[in-house]
């Protein structure tokens, strides 16, 4: 029996098409996707790498220029310097030290900080 | 019948196929199931890797902060020959220069070589060598010098010209042929300083879990003996790599850092080290002894300031360190001599048996006891204890000793802590020798008092003088403050520690007003005395043992003494071996305390004795310390 080709589904089906496209893309983009993002693990990767590496050179760095301030710095390389220099340093003595007696509170049993700090601050000239 | 033809090829046909079908099952089988370990394994070595990382070695750092010993990043340059190719002689051109290594051999090294070995089955193994090691402790300048060097490298000839094959060659060849590997340089910014007690080390390959690891261990001083302290626990990354054996950072399975050393914090101040090494280079000089040593001590705490043993080394360079250049003051046992007086007078004076008022006849210089004639330097006839201290008479010391007794000898000897390690945290401590009174001779109980017959490191005579120095009261001899970590929190103090009340207050009294008229005029040591400072010590002249007789003209001269000496900061040890311009222990050695004193109270800033505030300053430069 033949049937009404006005009331059959159109000879050009829109739907199935449309679906089949989008499942298309969908796989494709899906795909293309998965690669990008792929690169962008690997791309990321290697930048951490990188900057891991900079990161320790940088501490290294860090702590060797450190080591030479403080090495600079040390009583023994400063003793050395001056000699070098002849600055004429001599060590203080004694009786060229000024020595200021420190203030002593005597702090009652219970009684606050705050009541000792103020009680210094009085003394204070 | 054709259909019969038909099912049989049929079955032929796919008796063949499931034939096929279950060979190619059993392999898969065999592959996947049967041998999954063995292969997977060998996959898994295409593309995972382990890395170890290397723990950076702890810090050694003075009392104040100041760096005593640190480790220094550096590089390991190495190779892989593979990538070199025929270009040996063109590398080797290019980078012998800026590694400071022979041209010829770094050639020899770059060149590809094949190595056939047979594996477990029997079967002949070709193994291409790709790695070398061409220099150490590279410093990271070097190697960016190294970098560019090879990154600029050319090879005279059209590269666009060449093939693509030719041309991955070369790129590669620039790129990875050479390598760094990180590692570490012990680094002592002070030389010598020190260096007995720091110590040194060696670099030693690891082996952990199979691989190969350069680490640093310690050899001497605190390097050995706080070496699992200082080392750090390693770190390890398992991970998986491309074909270019890079890094997949998506694919890190484990990723463990590795766990610093700790810094060791010493009691050691820096500055007061270097002004008794100088000090001492100075004594070295004029008096060319055969080897000196220094102490300086807090005796209220038994910190160690400086620790002094002349002739030294330097850390830097291992090579330097020779016989006679090891620590004198903890590894070396000597008669202490006269300095032993101290022991004997002031248990004396503690039992009891003795007062310091009290008379003791020193026979004129000559003193018959059980079958030896006892010997002073000087003539003396009718002492009080206190002289005897002053003179330092032998024969007083002796019959002092005779009236404490054997047994009281041995005990006081033996609670000031002789014939025992003292627990100071350095390697090759020695006990000394005091023997049980069960072995002692008739003439012990007299030669003994004198500082024969015993024998002690120098840091127990001076740990005994600063228990008398502490009011008796023995202090462990400390070297290492705290423990930190990196970050500079504190994981372990160490506080002072009291070993053991030796004499009570009486006799510290007693004990006390003798020794401060033996760095006066009438003394042994007027040398020593100082402008500012109220000086109590004891002088030390023992002839040296050599095969088993007192050997002629060679002596330990020794001083011991601490200031001010009512009110403790400093307790101070010089001692000569073999010295030369004369030997007597207050001659030699006084002069040294003397400067080493007088620099170390201004650089602690030790208030001046409140006795001698009488004293006008002196500004005018006559009277002033040595300039720096």
């Amino acid at each position: 029996m033949a049937k009404n080709r006005k009331n059959q589904a159109a000879a050009i089906r829109f739907g199935p098409a449309l679906k089949a496209s989008f499942l298309c893309l969908l796989i494709g983009g899906s795909a293309l996707g998965y690669v990008w993002q792929k690169n962008e693990i690997n791309r990321l990767g290697q930048q951490i790498l990188e900057r891991e590496k900079r990161l320790v050179q940088t501490q290294n760095d860090n702590k060797r220029l450190g080591d030479q301030i403080a090495i600079l710095h040390s009583p023994v390389m400063l003793d050395r310097r001056a000699k070098e220099l002849c600055l004429g340093l001599v060590p203080a003595q004694p009786l060229q030290v000024v020595r200021i007696a420190e203030m002593l509170v005597t702090q009652e049993k219970n009684s606050s900080r705050q009541f000792a700090q103020r009680l210094a601050i009085q003394q204070t000239p | 019948m054709t259909n019969k033809q038909q099912i049989h090829r049929a079955l032929l046909l796919l008796g063949l196929l499931g034939a096929a079908f279950a060979g190619l099952v059993y392999r898969l089988v065999d592959l996947q199931v049967l041998r999954h370990v063995e292969l997977a394994k060998l996959a898994g070595n295409n593309t995972q890797r382990e890395y170890w990382q290397a723990p950076r070695r702890g810090d050694i750092l003075d009392a104040n902060g100041n760096f005593l010993a640190t480790s220094v990043a550096v590089k390991r340059i190495c190779a892989d020959p593979s990538l070199v190719g025929n270009q040996s002689a063109v590398v080797a051109r290019a980078i012998a220069p800026v590694l400071k290594l022979n041209e010829a051999e770094l050639a020899q090294k770059l060149t590809p070589r094949v190595t056939v070995k047979k594996n477990r089955n029997g079967q002949s193994v070709t193994n291409e060598l790709k790695y070398v090691r061409l220099a150490a402790r590279v410093p990271e300048e070097t190697w960016q010098r190294v970098v560019a060097t090879m990154t600029n490298l050319t090879f005279g000839v059209d590269e666009k010209l060449l093939t693509r094959t030719n041309r991955t060659f070369l790129r590669n060849l620039r790129q990875r042929a050479i390598f760094a590997e990180p590692d570490q340089l012990r680094v002592y910014p002070n030389g010598a300083l020190a260096s007995q007690v720091i110590g040194f080390t060696a670099v030693e390959e690891t082996n952990v879990s199979g691989h190969l690891i350069s680490q640093i261990t310690g050899r001497d001083g605190i390097e050995l003996s706080m070496d699992k302290q200082l080392d750090g626990v390693f770190g390890w990354r398992t991970t998986e790599t491309d074909r270019a054996q890079r890094e997949q950072v998506a694919l890190r399975d484990e990723d463990v850092h590795a766990r610093d050393g700790l810094n060791i914090v010493l009691t050691i101040d820096s500055a007061v080290q270097h002004i008794v090494e100088t000090a001492l280079a100075d004594a070295l000089q004029k008096h060319t002894p055969k080897g000196i040593t220094g102490i300086v001590m807090r005796p209220r705490t038994g910190e160690i300031l400086a620790m002094v043993s002349l002739p030294n080394y330097d850390p830097n360079d291992p090579n330097t360190y020779k016989s006679g250049t090891h620590n004198r003051v903890i590894a070396d046992v000597v008669e202490p001599g006269s300095t032993f007086k101290i022991v004997v007078v002031s248990g004396a004076l503690d039992s009891g048996k003795v007062r310091l008022s009290d008379q003791f006849d020193c026979e004129r210089g000559r003193f018959a006891f059980a079958g030896r004639v006892l010997h002073d330097h000087e003539g003396y006839g009718m002492m009080s204890t206190e002289s005897i201290i002053t003179k330092s008479s032998n024969i007083g010391a002796a019959k002092i000793g005779i009236k404490l007794g054997e047994q009281g000898l041995y005990d006081y000897s033996w609670n000031y802590g002789f014939g025992r390690k003292s627990g100071i945290p350095l390697p090759g401590e020695a006990r000394g020798i005091l023997n049980p009174v069960k072995q002692w001779s008739k003439v012990s109980i007299a030669q003994i008092p004198m500082g024969h017959g015993v024998a002690v490191t120098r840091l127990q005579m001076l740990y005994a003088m600063a228990a008398i120095a502490n009011h008796g009261w023995l202090m462990r001899p400390m070297l290492v403050s705290r423990l930190q970590a990196r970050d500079g929190s504190v994981v372990q103090r160490y506080a002072p520690e009291r070993v053991r009340q030796v004499i009570g207050e009486q006799a510290y009294r007693d004990i006390l007003q003798a020794l401060k008229t033996v760095p006066m005029k009438g003394g042994t040591a007027p040398d020593a005395e100082l402008k500012n400072y109220v000086v109590a010590g004891k002088t030390g002249t023992a002839q040296k043992v050599e095969n088993g007789t007192y050997a002629h003209g060679k002596y330990i001269s020794s001083f011991i003494g601490f200031f001010p000496a009512d009110n403790p900061e400093l307790c101070i040890s010089v001692v000569m071996d073999e010295p030369k311009e004369g030997y007597y222990g207050g001659k030699v050695c006084g002069p040294v305390f003397r400067d080493i004193a007088e620099r170390c109270a201004s650089y602690l800033n030790i208030p001046m004795d409140p006795k001698l505030m009488t004293n006008t300053p002196t500004m005018g430069g006559k009277n002033l310390p040595r300039k720096t």
